[in-house]
């Protein structure tokens, strides 16, 4: 349409900044709702990315086994949580453990068992300290390291443990509480390694070390009377070439050791951290709803702020088609004003949502991701607000005749 | 300017009526009316015969029920609303009583308005509006608002603004109406400069001293056309201003008819 583009968008400049209190509170609609979708977004995305990061980290040659059928279905994967799963009875057994380890190219297999339970030092340990019972391997398949004494060994005794940093602060005060005694499930243990912080309470063990105790799963089972329930069954091929040969493997291995039943997972790469990230997905959906609804009132605003803004300018309105404006150039000049409102909402919300992402999360473990697609959303979806709410006012004000129009006082 | 050439305007038994009903009334009742170019017309007649009705409608704002409206030979019936409002961009000058600048605007603003809708770039757009205001000895007034000019100027603006566009024909609805008598007689001088440059003019007025402005003379009554001093050839039309009072009622209303059988 020639330059008048340009010039439209000249005109939206010069007409939000006459009326600047009232642009400014019409964006302010906008600028709420595309900020509180910003930050949520930005927050899930990076919450996402800590978990994929993880797998990533763990060099591409792990692959993880959940008891369960496979399962398509989003809202399914999120009860599959195994922090959910507390009540059921895993489909993994300790055979399964020991069939993976047998197979060729498979490093190391860490079965997680985790039970909870009341855990005592010097001070009790909050009520939902994690106890987790597996073997020596998961210190090299999930990238564990001690701070403080050893892991886990099977030649010790096997009433010892290895408690995370932050249990250990508050169990015992301190973060150096090796050879003091702690209690799990009435029994006590003998603390022989503190861990390394990790700062992952978000991981695809689903359990946040910083906070668990590590038992072996001997004393585990002793614990569960006698029996093992393992939530999680982590293995590491010897190199990434040979994973997916060892997938097939396990699947065929646990197949054979199930009676044909396929009520098991076998999970690699950006699979591990599904059910995480869709829970977080969820989440994030959710809350985005809530803030699109933030949106939408923006939008009215937007709609509101332009029909008064229409019927300020009739007499101009009429000038102008009197001029020689058609129809199309009055609609595109009201709603590029509109877009320009909308828009201008939508830029100062997507950086305030980041502005706002980055202070909540010195008070979390991750950071907020940028990414193109949140920008993306961020501008398209006030872009379609704009126009949603601004065809109306402008279609409104191309159609009024200009012989009333200018009849008009101003 | 001969005769031989298309007329700017035809008007073929042109009606306009408002209102349903009851309250239908005829606002014109059938006006023919042939325009040439280069002419400057007074439109004369009371409140409500319909004048500015008829400036609407020869300035494509609005649109006959019935009759013809030939525009440079063609009919504007025919015409799509984009195109007509093409035509108001680049034919057609609007002057109005109340002077219609966009009061947020500067003069300079208001003045290159109808170039926007031409497509010029904006320095292009300054630039002529720029020029033309120079033209019209208001080029120290620029960037005044229009609030800050008295109502000379702001007419001065608004004609400036009607011609930036170079247009053919020039629409003046009361174009003194608001103004003081040596104000209106700038404007007359301004509209009459324009005239002497081949401008068409139809101009509405009350006042029937601005008559002598124009070449030629129409009055208005009840929608019709009453008296029209149509009758002198041009050439002596443009150098012998006729005044209304010459003109009696009888005599046009015979020549007319004459005329047309």
């Amino acid at each position: 349409m020639r330059l008048l583009i340009l010039n439209h968008i000249q005109n939206a400049r010069q007409s939000i900044k006459s009326n600047r209190l009232r642009s400014t509170l019409t964006m302010l609609g906008i600028t709420i709702g595309v900020a509180s979708i910003t930050t949520i977004l930005a927050l899930s995305a990076g919450a996402n990315k800590v978990i994929s990061s993880q797998v990533d980290a763990l060099g591409g040659n792990i692959t993880v086994i959940r008891p369960g059928a496979p399962n398509k279905d989003t809202f399914n994967d999120l009860s599959q949580l195994t922090n959910d799963n507390q009540f059921t009875l895993s489909t993994l057994t300790d055979a399964d453990a020991a069939v993976v380890a047998d197979i060729p190219h498979v490093k190391a297999v860490a079965p997680l068992m985790v039970l909870q339970g009341a855990v005592t030092g010097d001070l009790p340990a909050p009520v939902n300290t994690p106890v987790v019972a597996t073997t020596p391997e998961l210190e090299t398949v999930s990238n564990l390291s001690v701070s403080d004494g050893q892991f886990l060994d099977p030649n010790l005794n096997p009433m010892t443990a290895v408690i995370g940093p932050q249990l250990s602060v508050e169990a015992f005060g301190t973060e150096r509480s090796i050879g003091k005694t702690i209690r799990i499930k009435g029994e006590s243990f003998t603390i022989i390694g503190v861990l390394k912080r990790t700062n992952d309470p978000v991981n695809f063990n689903n359990v946040d070390f910083d906070r668990a105790a590590l038992i072996s799963l001997d004393s585990g089972r002793a614990l569960n009377q006698g029996t093992s329930s393992l939530q999680q069954i982590n293995v590491q091929s010897d190199s990434v070439e040979h994973l997916s040969g060892v997938i097939t493997e396990i699947n065929k291995a646990l197949l054979k050791n199930h009676f044909g039943e396929v009520d098991f997972n076998v999970l690699s790469g950006t699979e591990i951290s599904q059910p995480t990230s869709r829970m977080f997905s969820a989440i994030a959906g959710v809350s985005v709803a809530i803030a699109a609804i933030s949106l939408i009132v923006g939008g009215v605003g937007i709609m509101n702020i332009m029909l008064v803004s229409v019927a300020e300018r009739t007499r101009e309105i009429g000038i102008r088609k009197a001029l020689g404006a058609s129809n199309g150039d009055i609609v595109a000049q009201f709603l590029i004003e509109s877009l320009a409102l909308s828009v201008g909402g939508g830029v100062t919300g997507y950086l305030l949502g980041y502005l706002i992402a980055f202070g909540i999360s010195t008070f979390l473990t991750f950071d907020p991701l940028l990414n193109w697609e949140i920008a993306t959303a961020a501008i398209g979806v006030s872009i379609i607000i704009g126009t949603l709410f601004g065809i109306y006012p402008a279609v409104r004000a191309a159609r009024k005749d200009p012989i009333s129009a200018l009849r008009q006082y101003e | 300017m001969t005769e031989t050439q298309t007329p700017a305007i035809i008007l073929n038994d042109l009606q306009k009526r408002f209102g349903v009903g009851d309250a239908e009334h005829y606002a014109i009742s059938g006006i023919d009316l042939t325009i040439q170019r280069g002419e400057f017309i007074a439109i004369m007649g009371p409140s409500g015969c319909g004048k500015t009705t008829l400036l609407n409608i020869l300035g494509l704002l609005d649109s006959a029920v019935e009759g013809e409206y030939i525009l440079d030979g063609v009919s504007v019936d025919s015409l799509s609303r984009r195109k007509q409002a093409h035509i108001r961009s680049e034919q057609i000058g609007f002057v109005f009583q109340s002077f219609n600048l966009v009061s947020r605007l500067n003069v300079i603003d208001n003045v290159s308005l109808p170039l926007i809708y031409k497509g010029l770039s904006r320095l292009a757009r300054t630039k002529k509006a720029s020029k033309i205001l120079h033209d019209f000895h208001l080029g120290e007034r620029e960037f005044y608002m229009p609030n800050q000019l008295s109502g000379g100027q702001m007419q001065r603006v608004a004609i400036a603004r009607a011609l930036v566009n170079e247009p053919s024909i020039i629409l003046a609805d009361e174009p003194t109406g608001n103004l003081d008598s040596h104000a209106s007689h700038i404007i007359m001088q301004e509209l009459s400069d324009l005239h002497q440059k081949g401008n068409t003019i139809i101009m509405v007025t009350h006042n029937p001293d601005l008559t002598t402005y124009a070449s030629r003379v129409i009055t208005m009554l009840d929608g019709k056309i009453d008296t029209d001093t149509f009758r002198l050839p041009i050439a002596k039309r443009s150098d012998e201003k006729i005044p209304l009072n010459k003109v009696s009622k009888k005599s046009s209303r015979k020549k007319k008819k004459e005329a047309k059988s």
